[in-house]
């Protein structure tokens, strides 16, 4: 997949002995791992991303055993990634249904600013969505299925998030 | 993009790991001072674990280190470690350990991990884990102590 692609390359036998107990190889995958759960859990989350990745993680790590395909842990450790920012940003969020007709109008200096209001004013089911589209590159059906939607609520829910953003930088 | 500090990926590394002991503390020194001392494993682990009399670091390459330690009854253990700023898990056969820090406010907050590596231990955990956190904090005591005898 191609998104995955720039990812560093995770030695199957690294999994293999953090599988059978190998602590110090637990740690290395640790290393390996935190930095692109982050990036998952971050948008998600937003600021509550750190909470969501450090949860992510144990679970990640606490289900390492179940993992038959070492190849395929990057794709195994999103699904939980996503999960578990979702379950960490419901808890907390305030989150608003993401019909954004107030969202601010664009100011200059402040799109960064901006985007990140779009993002918070948006759920983090949404925010998921977005995440695995337009930053995992994920097709919607697989998106779906990691999210447990059909493909056409994703298809709706990037819709609206797009709209969001255009509204947002476009006024 | 969520970081996750060393301090956090060690909560990682203990809730996922079963039969450990783990704390943490804030100490009112700087990270410098603090992790000079705990990275000195060589005098720093001893005084910190009493039950380990010496631990001596065997071969070094980059953050990998090997060493040997003693123990107060004389039994010997082989370890692997992995050493950087802010971060240190080493592993016997049979034990396993880790310390992390991570600068916060004008002190550092410390995290010591400890426990014993086999097969059963999962089953043991859910009895170990709540009585184990005082075993995990008094390295931590011991450290903040000498840093304050200074």
């Amino acid at each position: 997949m191609a998104a995955m692609s720039g990812l560093p390359k995770i030695d199957p036998a690294l999994v293999r002995a953090a599988q059978h107990g190998d602590q110090i190889a637990v740690a290395d995958l640790l290393d390996t791992l935190a930095p692109y759960v982050g990036r998952v859990c971050g948008p998600i989350a937003l600021q509550d991303g750190p909470d969501a990745a450090q949860e992510a993680l144990i679970v990640i790590l606490k289900n390492l055993g179940g993992l038959r395909e070492p190849g395929a842990i990057y794709g195994w450790a999103r699904a939980i990634a996503v999960r578990e920012a979702i379950r960490v940003a419901r808890k907390t969020a305030s989150a608003v249904p993401a019909e954004l007709a107030d969202v601010p109008a664009p100011g200059d200096p402040q799109l960064a600013a901006d985007v990140r209001d779009v993002l918070a004013r948006l759920t983090p089911e949404h925010r998921a969505v977005l995440v695995l589209r337009d930053l995992e590159g994920l097709d919607e059906q697989a998106a779906g299925a990691l999210l447990a939607v059909p493909a056409a609520t994703v298809r709706s829910r990037l819709f609206r998030a797009r709209r969001s953003f255009r509204k947002a930088w476009l006024g | 993009m969520a970081e996750l500090d060393p301090v956090r990926r060690m909560r990682v590394l203990a809730a996922a790991t079963p039969g450990v002991a783990y704390a943490e503390k804030l100490i009112p020194a700087p990270f410098s001072t603090v992790w000079e001392a705990a990275s000195d494993l060589e005098h720093e682990l001893p005084r910190m674990i009493t039950d380990l009399r010496s631990f001596e670091i065997t071969s070094a390459r980059g953050e990998r280190l090997t060493a040997s330690a003693r123990g107060r009854l004389g039994q010997r253990a082989s370890f692997d470690v992995v050493l950087r700023p802010g971060w240190c898990v080493m592993q016997s056969r049979l034990l396993i350990g880790g310390m992390a820090a991570v600068p916060e406010g004008e002190g550092t907050l410390f995290a010591f991990l400890g426990g014993l590596r086999f097969r059963g231990i999962r089953l043991l955990d859910p009895m170990l884990r709540p009585a184990a956190r005082p075993l995990a904090l008094r390295p931590i005591r011991r450290l903040e102590h000498r840093l304050q005898a200074r």
